[in-house]
């Protein structure tokens, strides 16, 4: 799609840039309170004043080198797409460290225009910002906004508007070298070198835009424009000045700080004082432990509670359904695949949408107050010892929402050893779609402790995982020089339109997966039990999905699940985790079966063909650790880049399901 | 003295950043120049910090508190 303009807004981690877009775009991207929350560079529209802007949300970054992959997309956006307006969100909260992106920015010649956000936090504090000085100082426009509270938006939206029919009427007359809003800070050396640059610059490369930038980038030996421009410069670039580049400009930063922060405070703030508890040596661990039991305690009983409902509405809508097809004289087949098959399958997933949405409710709470991050300081130590950060524990956090978006999330990882160990880790984390299988199982076989076989999934999904990380761990021979650094945001009131667009998105995917991937899998479902080679039958043990599930029996009866039915449930399981359950119903033909008659009914099944507590363990033990689903596997192979990796990862999966199973199944069956 | 050596509720000037280029950098981006002043605000028996740094709060693991020179400490909290 092509737009008028195009606009870019960047800032450093955290900073409220998404907060902005979703603002003016209008977009639901998922926003948090922890640094990296945004990942990929995201796209999206305004109309303002008949005009179209086109905007992206960049990845939060604190400098323009070459370093992180975020970075790098952040920086090569700005470099090859050229927007019209790069819109630098600056968290007025953290002003000195945010204005040195904001430095590096505005060296880069490209017109800018900062948004200082959080305006009102800063002022709560009794801090003001000097914005007028500030402006004048940098050279460019500065308009104070608060995100969260929506004011100055608009003047915001206004000037880029501005400045974007302003630069077209400067482009006419003088195409390239545009000159940067100098501010020519640094020492009289470097500042002279800068000159003797350019001017060779000038000489080579008449078209080149911002002369001053890459200058300063050839002091820096920056490898990106040292490979790509190689001019012979090295009697002027005697040394590699990044650093001293870099201290001189947070010298600058100083300088300004005092011109223009009035009543600096450096006291200690409410969310040091609640860090003091969250982040103690000794309380802070058992307080996170305390905080997951109770999130997944309020997801079982208060979800348990709610589901009654979902249950009583869909058994009214399936005998609805069935009154009117039957009302319409449609054949027994089309009967049959539309109860058994579709209302069957999907309906019996939709069920499950209370505790879903109490989860990621939890989850949003966790992520939008701020401490998301305090759990990367607290699980440190734990981490450290089968070789992670404490960072990596925010992907297995999310894990237990859902695997996609934990693997992504792996990116904020600096490095790469680091990310694949948990990207291979992170599917043992429980998620939500596994949840409807523990529920219905244990409900049936485990009685009043149901909730406590539910439990220790979660538990032994954790074990699986800091066991695999240990074996891979060893196989690790990179030196490790990485270590746990990550911003501790200013704590939050969970903004209630966050929350909310967070649990929406979630519950849109959880639907449209019902829709979809359910719907489809459970009409495939349905064919392959109800066909046989001899055509449409009744005996379903003829059907092809018998045959196909009889094959495996050898394979999966040493650990209590040779039943071709239990198979073929697994072996739907991967298109998503959900269609065990569906596919339950459709197996067994059960309507509603997440009810207690639907589950009554499913026990005597189960237990005439000798299926009983054992196997069931041993059947939820496999589905928490076996492929998670194709949308997980198609997310390892975008973030890994190779089918290597996916081919690793799935056999990590099956092995440590069939292993973790066969364990379980001997030592209960010794006891029982 | 390193900064894993350093007492919780302490400010200090670091005086030197001895990990490697890449780390370095990185540091130094997120304003952790020496010269400039460090609090911590927090510390783990293994070796992980909570510090603030030009007005923002970071944690920090052991190894690069490790990497961190720190002269004695210029103030309380």
């Amino acid at each position: 799609m092509s737009y008028d303009y195009n606009i870019a807004f960047i800032g450093n981690p955290n900073c409220g840039k998404t907060t902005l877009f979703n603002y003016y775009t209008g977009a639901n991207l998922k926003t948090a309170n922890w640094p990296g929350v945004t990942v990929e560079k995201k796209e999206g529209m305004i109309e303002y004043k008949g005009e179209r802007f086109g905007i992206v949300d960049l990845p939060g970054i604190y400098s323009l080198t070459y370093y992180t992959l975020e970075e790098r997309v952040s920086r090569k956006y700005i470099l090859d797409d050229k927007p019209d307006v790069i819109v630098d969100v600056i968290d007025a909260s953290s002003l000195e460290r945010n204005l040195y992106l904001a430095l590096q920015l505005i060296e880069m010649g490209e017109p800018v225009v900062i948004a200082l956000n959080m305006i009102d936090i800063v002022e709560k504090r009794g801090m003001k910002i000097d914005t007028k000085k500030l402006s004048n100082i940098l050279n460019v426009p500065i308009v104070p906004v608060s995100a969260r509270k929506k004011t100055g938006l608009d003047i915001l939206e206004n000037l880029i508007s501005d400045i974007v029919h302003r630069k077209k009427e400067t482009d006419k007359y003088n195409d390239y070298n545009v000159e940067g809003n100098e501010n020519h800070f640094y020492s009289y050396d470097i500042e002279n070198k800068i000159d003797a640059i350019t001017k060779r610059l000038k000489d080579k490369f008449p078209y080149m835009r911002n002369y001053r930038w890459y200058a300063i980038k050839f002091l820096e030996k920056d490898s990106e424009i040292n490979e790509t421009y190689s001019i012979g410069l090295e009697d002027i670039v005697d040394k590699n000045y990044e650093s001293e580049i870099i201290h001189q400009k947070y010298d600058f930063i100083e300088k300004i700080i005092s011109d223009v922060l009035i009543n600096k405070n450096e006291k200690s703030v409410v969310s040091d004082k609640v860090d003091g508890i969250f982040t103690h040596n000794f309380f802070g661990l058992p307080i996170f432990l305390v905080i997951m039991a109770a999130v997944f305690l309020l997801t079982f009983t208060i979800g348990d509670y709610l589901k009654v409902f979902m249950e009583e509405w869909l058994t009214y809508f399936s005998d609805f359904v069935l009154e009117i097809m039957k009302n319409m004289n449609l054949s027994d087949f089309i009967c049959s695949l539309v109860i058994d098959g579709i209302v069957a399958g999907v309906g019996g997933i939709i069920t499950f949408l209370p505790n879903i949405v109490i989860l990621f409710i939890a989850l949003a709470f966790l992520e939008d107050s701020g401490y998301m991050a305090r759990v990367a300081y607290i699980m440190d130590g734990i981490m450290g010892k089968i070789g992670l950060s404490g960072k990596a524990f925010i992907p297995m956090i999310l894990g237990f929402g859902c695997t996609v978006p934990a693997i992504m999330a792996s990116r904020t990882l600096e490095n790469w050893s680091d990310r694949i160990r948990t990207i291979l880790i992170t599917p043992f984390m429980s998620c939500s779609a596994r949840l409807p299988v523990y529920v219905i199982i244990s409900d049936i076989f485990f009685g009043k402790y149901a909730p406590l076989a539910a439990y220790s999934m979660y538990i032994i999904g954790i074990i699986v995982a800091v066991v695999i990380a240990l074996i891979l761990n060893k196989f690790d021979n990179t030196k490790k020089t990485n270590s746990l650094l990550i911003e501790l945001p200013e704590y939050k009131i969970p903004d209630l339109h966050s929350v909310f667009i967070y649990v929406w998105e979630k519950v849109k995917d959880y639907l449209i997966k019902a829709g979809t991937t359910i719907f489809i899998a459970s009409v495939i479902l349905w064919f392959l039990l109800n066909f046989g080679f001899d055509g449409f039958s009744e005996n379903i043990e003829n059907s092809f999905g018998a045959e196909i599930g009889k094959i495996l029996v050898p394979i999966m009866t040493p650990i209590g699940l040779g039943y071709w039915q239990i198979i073929v449930a697994l072996i739907s399981g991967i298109a998503a985790k959900e269609v065990v359950v569906s596919s339950f119903s459709v197996l067994f033909s059960i309507n509603n079966i997440s009810s207690s008659e639907g589950m009554s009914r499913l026990s005597e099944i189960f237990n005439s063909s000798g299926f009983g507590m054992v196997n069931a363990y041993s059947f939820m033990l496999f589905c928490l650790l076996y492929i998670p689903c194709v949308a997980t596997i198609g997310t390892i192979k975008k973030e890994t880049g190779s089918f290597k990796w996916v081919a690793v990862s799935i056999g990590i999966q099956l092995g440590a399901a069939w292993g973790t199973a066969f364990l379980f199944y001997h030592i209960l069956s010794f006891f029982s | 003295m390193k900064l894993i050596n350093g007492e919780k509720g302490s400010v200090y000037k670091i005086e030197k950043i001895n990990l490697n280029k890449n780390v370095k950098r990185r540091l130094e981006s997120i304003g952790m120049t020496e010269n400039s002043t460090i609090s911590i605000l927090n510390k783990k028996k293994n070796g992980a910090v909570i510090i603030r740094i030009r007005g923002t709060r970071f944690a920090m693991g052991k190894i690069f508190a490790e990497g961190i020179q720190i002269g004695g400490a210029i103030n309380e909290l």
